[in-house]
C-alpha cells in the first residue's frame, strides 16, 4: 500500500490494483483513481510545469477545473491526447502518461529560466517586446513565440479511434449529478417527465462524494446516493456519467461529450472513445454547483497548494491522504470541514490560517477540541520549497498592518477563498449575471431560456438548502410541462453550512513587484500583471483579459476570473459589477476535434453521391473527380496515360467514332399538370407553347436579376408533362426555385414538380456512330434521322429496358440520352458497352465532355458564367423568347446597368502559340506594359488542349467582347505573358454539320 | 441483434400530387381516402398512401401495380388533374428493425422518434440526407433514401450497428 | 440549432428539416414590364434588414417542402410566430413565446 492511501477508505476498490506510468516511471493506483488521485497517493505532486514560466506545478483541484495537472496520455499508435487533465483521466490498466512543457526533465527543466526572469515579463510582454525591427518578424520573433507557443505537443499521427454522435429528446435534463441535480431528477421523474441526468464524473452524487457524513432522509450521504440513483433509473431516467454539458445553444439544445472508453482498460471492438450527444430538452436545470477559489498570495502555485475541498475529495472519494502535514488558509467556513475531515483521518494540521478576524464560535470550538491551532486575522505571504512545498510564512494582520511573519513547517497548504458558483452554461444562454454584494459573486439573473440554475449555482450553502431547491427545481419543471408533482424536500441531519468573505491579494508586507502571486495559472497571470495593465489604461475587463492573457487559458478562468476581478476592480476603484465579467463561452470544457467531427471522418467525412454506373466506372479503372456532391468519372485512363493523354484519346475517339458517357447526375425534374406550358413560359426564358410533344429545347433560366442561373434540354413528353434537365449542381437548386414561384407567387397554377434526377440512369452516346450502337438495342420506336431528328424525344425500350430516349448533343456530334430506370443503369451501360465494340466505343468523363463542349463553344454554368452574365452577354440571346409579356428575370434586362456598354461578353481566345494552355482564371489585359496595378478587362472561363482541333483554345468574359473579335490581348501568367486573339466561341463545325447525320 | 438492417425489394412508389376537390375523386380511383394530415397513411390492400405535404402523398404497392394505378389515374386526369410521377427507382428502401431501431436512427436523425408513432411516416433528414422515414411498428423503421445517397447512409448505419454491438 | 414550427405540418422541429428563403411579403409585381427602374430595383434589392422582428420566409425543405412566413427576432434569434405563405401580414404577438 502506498505511503498516502488510508486502507479501504474512499470509493476506490482497495482489491483491484492498476498499474501506469508517468513520465516513465510505474506506479499502481487503485480502481476508481483518477491519475491525480493515484500519483498524490503515491506521494508525487509534481504534475507539470506551467505554461511561461515553467514553474513546478501540482494538481490544484480534484475537478475539471484543474489548470495545472495537464499531461499526454497514450494508449498506442497514434493514440496520443495532450492536455488532458490529470483529475480527470481515470486511471486504467497500462495508462502511459507524461508531463509537459517541461525539458529535458519535470525535475530539472531548462525554460525554467523564465521564472529568473520574471520581473522582465510584464503584463503585455509580447505587445511590448515583439515591435520591432519589423524584419525581426519573420526570423526571429515568429519561430521563437511558435517554439514556445502552445501547451503539451500536438498528435503526430491520425486518429485510429472512432467517435460517435446521436441526437437525444427528453422533457428535462438535468446537467450535474450533485445533491441539487438529483433531487431536481427525482422529482421530475417521479411527476413521469422523460428525464436525462448528466455528470462529468465517474461516478455521480457531486459533492455529497465528499462529505459522506451528511445525513439525508435518515441515511448517510453515500446510501441515500445509491437508493436514488436506484430510484431513478427504476423510474427510466437516463444517466450519464463522463458526460460533459459542454454548451448550451439555443432554444434548450445542449450538447454533451460522453467520454466511453477512455477509462477502460481494454475498449471492446468498434466502441467509439467518444460521444457527442445533442440534447434537445423541454426543461433544463443546471446544477453545476460552485468552483472553490484560489487565495492569491505569493507562491500560491507550489506543489502542494491545492484548494481545500480538493484535499477534501481525494480523502474521502479516493482514500488518498494529499500530505501528513497540512496548514490551511481560508477565508471561507467551508475549508474548516476540510481540516477537520483531514485531522480525523489522522493528517497532522500545522495552522488553520483564517483571513476573517472572527471565524465563527462553533467551528474555532471543534478546531480546539482537535487541537487544532487557528489563527484568525492572518494572511499568508510566502511559501518555501522548490518542487514541493515546505512551509508557509504567517504573518498577523492589523488594521491593514501586516506584522512579521513567521515560517511553519508544511508538506501541503489547503486553500480556500470562497466559491463561484459555475454559470458557464448560464452565460451561454446569454442570461444575465447580476453580483450579489452579500455573497461577492455573480448569481445568475434572466435568461430567454427554459431554464433553471438550482443549488450551489443560485449561491445557495448547505446540502439542506440546495437539495431543497433541487427539489423545487424538478417539480417547476413538471408543472411547466404540466405534470402534477408533490415536493418532497429532503431533511438533513449533520448539515455542513457557512459562508465567507470575498479577497483580493491576501496582504503581504512583500514588495509587490517581486510578488509571484499567481491568478490564474494556466497562463501564469500574476496579481501584479493586473494590477500593471490597469495602469497601462485597460479599464475594461476585456482588455485587461486580453492584455495579460487572464482567463484565457483553456480552464477559461473557472478559478481565475473572480479573483481577476476582484483585483481589476480595486485597481480601478470601481465595484467589481462596474467593471464585468468576461464572456464564457463554448464548450465548458476542451473537447476533441473527433468529438466534433463525430461519424464524419474517412470515407463519411462529406457526403458523396454516386450514380448507378459508378461501379462500372471504378471497376474500369476511372479517374474521379468531385462535382457538387457527386463523384462522376473524371477520366478513363489506359496504362501508361496521363489525364492529357486520357483525354486526348476519348476526344478523338468520340469525334471519330462514338464516345459513351455517364449523364446520370444532371438534374431532372418533371413538371407535369394542366398549366405546365405556361409554368415553363414564366420560367424559362424560352417560348414553349408551340413546342410540341416529342419535342425539346434548350432551356434558359435566370433568375430575377436578369442573370443566367441554369441550362439543360427541356422535353415535351405530352400537352401537360415536361421533363426537364437541370446541370448536376443546379438541381436541387432549380427544384427550390421553381417552388418556391408556384407555391407563392403563382399558387393559382395547377401544376407540379416532382424530380427524377435518381429515377432515371442516364447513358448519353456520341459519335458519329452513335445511331448505329443504338439503333440495334431499340424497340419500338425508329430512331433513323427523319423518323427521330436532332432534339426529340420518345419512350421505347432500349435493350430490353423501358426508356426515355433522347437526341440530343453536347458535343457537337450525333448524340442519344438514353434514360432508363436506375435499376438497369448498370445493364444498359453494358449493353450499350457490348452494342458499341465493334465501334470502338470509347468512354469518357467529365473532362472531355467539358472539351467537346468548349470546342463548340457550349457554356457551362457556374464556370463560363458567375452570377453576373446575362443571355445576350453570353451570345444566348436567340434563347429568349421576346414576344412573352413575362418570364423570371426578363425585367432586368431593360435595367439600365444590363444595356450599358462596357459588359463583359463571353468570346472565344485562341493563343498565337498553339500550344500555350491559358490558366482558367487568368486575367486579361490589353496593354501589357501599363504600370501596376493594370486595368483588367475580362479572364479566361474555360481553358483546354483541344486534340480534334491539334492547339489550345479558351473562353473568355471580355469588356465588349461580342465586338472586339480579331483583336489581341494580353493574359499574364507566371512566368511571362501570352498574346491572345479573340474570337467567337465554336471553335469545331461552327454550322452544325455534322449533327444532321 | 439488437438492431438489422435490410434492403428492401423494388416496389412501384409514385409521386402522388393533387389538391382541393381533386383528393377526394383520386382516392376514389384508388379505392381509400387519402389522408389529410401530414404524417398519416391509409392502407387498402397492399396499396399504401402515406401524406408529405399538404397535397403531396407518396404510393406504395406491389411491381405488378404499377401499370394499373397509372391507368386509373390517367383515366380521371381530365376532372380530377394531378400529377403522378413514377419514383420507383429514385429511393431504395432499408428496413431498421429491432429494440435499438430507434437508437441507431438518432446517430443521423434530429427528430424525436418517440412523436413518430407507429403508423405514420414523414420526410425528414438522415445525416444530410433527405428520407422518408417510416415507422411500421413500435420496433420497425422503414426509410426511403434517395439512391445515391445510399453508399453515404448504408455504411454510417454499418458504422452505428457495429458500435451497438459494442455494448457502449 | 432553432425549433422551428411548421404552419403547415403543425408540428415543431428542428431547424436542420428547413431552410431560410429570405424577407417575407416582397410580392413580385403583377406586371414586371410596366414598373420603373426605382420599383424594379427596389423588388430585387432593397430590404429592412430589420434589428428585432423580422418578417421571413422559410421552407421545410426536408419536410413537407412548403415555403411559409415567419417572424423571427433577429437580435434574439427566436421566432415569434410562423403561418403559412399566402396568409396577410400578422400584427406583431403582444409578446415573445408564442408560437
Ligand atoms: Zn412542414
Amino acid at each position: 500500500m502506498s505511503r498516502y492511501r488510508i486502507p479501504g477508505k474512499g470509493r476506490v476498490d482497495h482489491a483491484a490494483p492498476v498499474r501506469f506510468s508517468f513520465d516513465g516511471r510505474s506506479y499502481t493506483g487503485l480502481r476508481g483513481d483518477t491519475v491525480a488521485s493515484a500519483l498524490l497517493a503515491n506521494g508525487v505532486h509534481l504534475m507539470g510545469r506551467s505554461f511561461k514560466y515553467h514553474r513546478p506545478r501540482g494538481a490544484v483541484t480534484a475537478g475539471s477545473e484543474e489548470p495545472n495537472a495537464l499531461i499526454g496520455t497514450s494508449r498506442g499508435k497514434g493514440r496520443f491526447e495532450p492536455n488532458t487533465r490529470a483529475t480527470m483521466q481515470e486511471l486504467r490498466a497500462g495508462l502511459v502518461a507524461e508531463s509537459q512543457n517541461k525539458w529535458p526533465g519535470l525535475g530539472f527543466d531548462l525554460g525554467a529560466v523564465n521564472d529568473l526572469a520574471y520581473p522582465l515579463f510584464s503584463a503585455g510582454f509580447y505587445y511590448k517586446t515583439f515591435m520591432w525591427p519589423r524584419a525581426f518578424w519573420d526570423r526571429v520573433y515568429e519561430p521563437v513565440i511558435r517554439a514556445a507557443a502552445g501547451l503539451g505537443r500536438a498528435p503526430s499521427e491520425p486518429d485510429p479511434d472512432r467517435y460517435a454522435s446521436r441526437y437525444l429528446h427528453a422533457d428535462l435534463l438535468v446537467v450535474g449529478a450533485g445533491p441539487a441535480g438529483l433531487a431536481a431528477a427525482r422529482a421530475a421523474a417521479r411527476a413521469g417527465l422523460r428525464v436525462t441526468l448528466v455528470d462529468e464524473h465517474a461516478e455521480m452524487g457531486g459533492a455529497l462524494l465528499s462529505d459522506p457524513g451528511v445525513v439525508i432522509e435518515g441515511r448517510p450521504a453515500w446510501d441515500w446516493l445509491a437508493a436514488t440513483l436506484d430510484e431513478l433509473r427504476a423510474l427510466g431516467v437516463r444517466l450519464m456519467c463522463r458526460t460533459t454539458a459542454i454548451g448550451y445553444y439555443h432554444q434548450n439544445m445542449i450538447g454533451l461529450c460522453e467520454r466511453v472508453t477512455d477509462h477502460l482498460d481494454s475498449p471492446p471492438e468498434n466502441a467509439p472513445r467518444e460521444r457527442l450527444w445533442r440534447v434537445r430538452a423541454a426543461r433544463v436545470v443546471l446544477a453545476q454547483g460552485a468552483i472553490e477559489k484560489p487565495l492569491v498570495f505569493d507562491g500560491n502555485d507550489r506543489p502542494g497548494v491545492m484548494l481545500a475541498g480538493a484535499a477534501q475529495t481525494y480523502l474521502h472519494r479516493f482514500g488518498v491522504l494529499v500530505g501528513r502535514r497540512a496548514a490551511v488558509v481560508t477565508a471561507h467556513d467551508s475549508a474548516y470541514f476540510a481540516a477537520f475531515d483531514l485531522a480525523d483521518a489522522g493528517v497532522r494540521i500545522a495552522v488553520l490560517v483564517d483571513t476573517r478576524d472572527a471565524p465563527p464560535a462553533a467551528l474555532l470550538d471543534q478546531a480546539r477540541r482537535r487541537g487544532i491551532e487557528v489563527l484568525a486575522g492572518h494572511s499568508v505571504t510566502a511559501t518555501t520549497g522548490r518542487l514541493r512545498i515546505r512551509s508557509v510564512r504567517v504573518n498577523r494582520v492589523r488594521d491593514g498592518q501586516v506584522a512579521g511573519g513567521r515560517a511553519i513547517a508544511c508538506d501541503c497548504l489547503l486553500m480556500s477563498g470562497g466559491w463561484t458558483p459555475s454559470l458557464h452554461l448560464f452565460s451561454h444562454t446569454k442570461g444575465s449575471l447580476i453580483w450579489d454584494e452579500a455573497a461577492q459573486t455573480y448569481l445568475p439573473g434572466e435568461t430567454i431560456e427554459d431554464c433553471h440554475v438550482a443549488g450551489a449555482g443560485k449561491g445557495l450553502w448547505g446540502y439542506g438548502a440546495v437539495l431543497a431547491d433541487g427539489d423545487a427545481a424538478g417539480v417547476a419543471a413538471a408543472s411547466a410541462l404540466g405534470r402534477a408533482a408533490a415536493g418532497a424536500a429532503p431533511a438533513v441531519a449533520h448539515d455542513r453550512t457557512g459562508s465567507g468573505e470575498a479577497l483580493r491579494e491576501l496582504p503581504s508586507d512583500l514588495a509587490p513587484s517581486l510578488a509571484r502571486a499567481f491568478v490564474d495559472f494556466q497562463n501564469d497571470v500574476t496579481a501584479k500583471d493586473i494590477r500593471l495593465a490597469v495602469r497601462e489604461g485597460m479599464k475594461s475587463i476585456e482588455h485587461v483579459k486580453r492584455y495579460t492573457t487572464t482567463g484565457m487559458a483553456t480552464d477559461q478562468g473557472k478559478l481565475s476570473n473572480i479573483n481577476g476581478l476582484m483585483i481589476a476592480a480595486d485597481t480601478l476603484g470601481k465595484a467589481p459589477p462596474q467593471v464585468g465579467l468576461t464572456t464564457f463561452r463554448p464548450p465548458y470544457t476542451p473537447t476533441t476535434f473527433g468529438a466534433l467531427a463525430g461519424y464524419h471522418r474517412g470515407s463519411h467525412f462529406e457526403l458523396t453521391r454516386k450514380t448507378p454506373i459508378d461501379p462500372w466506372a471504378e471497376e474500369h479503372g476511372a479517374v474521379f473527380e468531385p462535382v457538387a456532391q457527386w463523384r462522376r468519372a473524371w477520366y478513363f485512363p489506359r496504362p501508361g496515360e496521363d489525364m492529357e493523354a486520357a483525354v486526348a484519346r476519348e476526344c478523338l475517339a468520340t469525334r471519330a467514332s462514338v464516345g459513351i458517357f455517364d449523364a446520370s447526375t444532371l438534374g431532372k425534374i418533371e413538371v407535369a399538370g394542366p398549366d405546365a406550358v405556361e409554368f415553363m413560359n414564366r420560367m424559362y426564358t424560352n417560348p414553349w407553347t408551340k413546342l410540341a410533344p416529342g419535342r425539346t429545347r434548350y432551356g434558359l433560366l435566370l433568375g430575377e436579376d436578369g442573370f443566367i442561373r441554369d441550362d439543360g434540354v427541356i422535353g415535351r413528353l405530352a400537352d401537360d408533362l415536361f421533363h426537364v434537365t437541370t446541370t448536376t449542381g443546379g438541381a436541387a437548386r432549380v427544384l427550390t426555385m421553381m417552388e418556391d414561384y408556384l407555391q407563392t407567387e403563382w399558387p393559382d397554377l395547377r401544376v407540379w414538380l416532382t424530380s427524377t434526377t435518381e429515377h432515371w440512369a442516364v447513358a448519353a452516346l456520341n459519335g458519329p456512330n452513335a445511331r448505329k450502337v443504338l439503333e440495334p438495342l431499340v424497340e419500338g420506336l425508329d430512331i433513323s434521322a427523319d423518323a427521330f431528328p436532332h432534339m426529340s424525344v420518345a419512350e421505347c425500350r432500349v435493350a430490353g429496358i423501358p426508356a426515355r430516349l433522347f437526341r440530343l448533343s453536347f458535343t457537337g456530334e450525333l448524340g442519344f440520352e438514353i434514360n432508363v430506370p436506375a435499376r438497369h443503369g448498370a445493364d444498359l451501360w453494358r449493353a450499350l458497352m457490348a452494342a458499341g465494340a465493334p465501334f470502338d466505343i470509347c468512354p469518357y468523363g467529365t473532362e472531355t465532355m467539358h472539351v467537346l463542349r468548349a470546342e463548340k463553344g457550349f457554356i457551362i454554368v457556374g464556370q463560363d458564367t458567375d452570377g453576373t452574365v446575362t443571355p445576350e452577354d453570353a451570345g444566348l440571346g436567340w434563347a429568349i423568347g421576346k414576344a412573352k409579356p413575362d418570364f423570371v428575370g426578363k425585367r432586368s434586362l431593360s435595367r439600365p446597368d444590363m444595356v450599358a456598354p462596357g459588359r463583359k461578353q463571353l468570346v472565344g481566345l485562341l493563343t498565337e502559340e498553339d500550344d500555350v494552355r491559358l490558366e482558367e482564371g487568368a486575367q486579361i489585359v490589353d496593354d501589357p506594359d501599363q504600370p501596376l496595378p493594370m486595368r483588367m478587362v475580362g479572364h479566361v472561363t474555360s481553358s483546354y488542349r483541344s486534340a480534334t482541333l491539334g492547339r489550345s483554345i479558351a473562353m473568355a468574359l471580355i469588356e465588349n467582347g461580342h465586338s472586339r473579335i480579331g483583336e489581341v490581348v494580353h493574359v499574364p501568367m507566371p512566368g511571362r505573358t501570352h498574346r491572345a486573339r479573340i474570337t467567337g466561341t465554336a471553335f469545331y463545325d461552327p454550322d452544325g454539320a455534322r449533327l444532321k447525320l | 441483434m439488437q438492431v438489422t438492417v435490410e434492403e428492401l425489394a423494388p416496389v412501384a412508389r409514385f409521386s402522388l400530387r393533387v389538391r382541393d376537390k381533386g383528393v377526394a375523386a383520386v382516392g376514389k380511383a384508388l379505392g381509400l381516402t387519402l389522408p389529410g394530415r401530414i404524417g398519416e397513411r391509409a392502407d387498402r390492400g397492399d396499396l399504401t398512401a402515406l401524406c408529405l405535404g399538404p397535397d403531396e402523398w407518396v404510393l406504395t404497392a406491389p411491381e405488378d401495380a404499377r401499370d394499373r394505378i397509372a391507368a386509373d389515374l390517367a383515366a380521371i386526369y381530365a376532372r380530377a388533374p394531378h400529377s403522378l410521377t413514377d419514383i420507383s427507382d429514385r429511393e431504395i428502401s432499408l428496413r431498421i428493425a429491432g429494440p435499438a431501431a430507434a437508437t441507431l436512427l438518432s446517430i443521423g436523425c434530429p427528430r424525436d422518434l418517440d412523436r413518430l408513432e407507429p403508423g405514420r411516416g414523414v420526410r425528414t433528414l438522415f445525416d444530410s440526407a433527405t428520407v422518408v422515414l417510416w415507422r411500421d411498428g413500435p420496433e420497425a423503421f422503414r426509410m426511403d433514401v434517395w439512391r445515391s445517397f445510399v453508399p453515404h447512409v448504408r455504411p454510417l448505419l454499418e458504422i452505428g450497428q457495429e458500435e451497438l454491438a459494442a455494448g457502449l | 440549432m432553432l425549433l422551428i414550427h411548421c404552419p403547415y405540418c403543425d408540428e415543431t422541429l428542428p431547424e436542420a428539416e428547413f431552410a431560410y428563403a429570405g424577407e417575407a411579403h416582397i410580392a413580385r409585381p403583377a406586371d414586371p414590364m410596366a414598373t420603373s427602374d426605382e420599383e424594379w430595383r427596389d423588388f430585387l434589392f432593397i430590404r429592412t434588414n430589420a434589428k428585432g422582428p423580422h418578417y421571413e420566409r422559410w421552407r421545410h425543405v426536408h419536410g413537407c417542402g412548403r415555403f411559409f412566413n415567419a417572424i423571427r427576432d433577429t437580435v434574439s434569434d427566436r421566432f415569434l410566430m410562423t403561418y403559412k405563405a399566402g396568409e396577410a401580414r400578422p400584427a406583431l404577438p403582444a409578446k415573445e413565446g408564442a408560437e
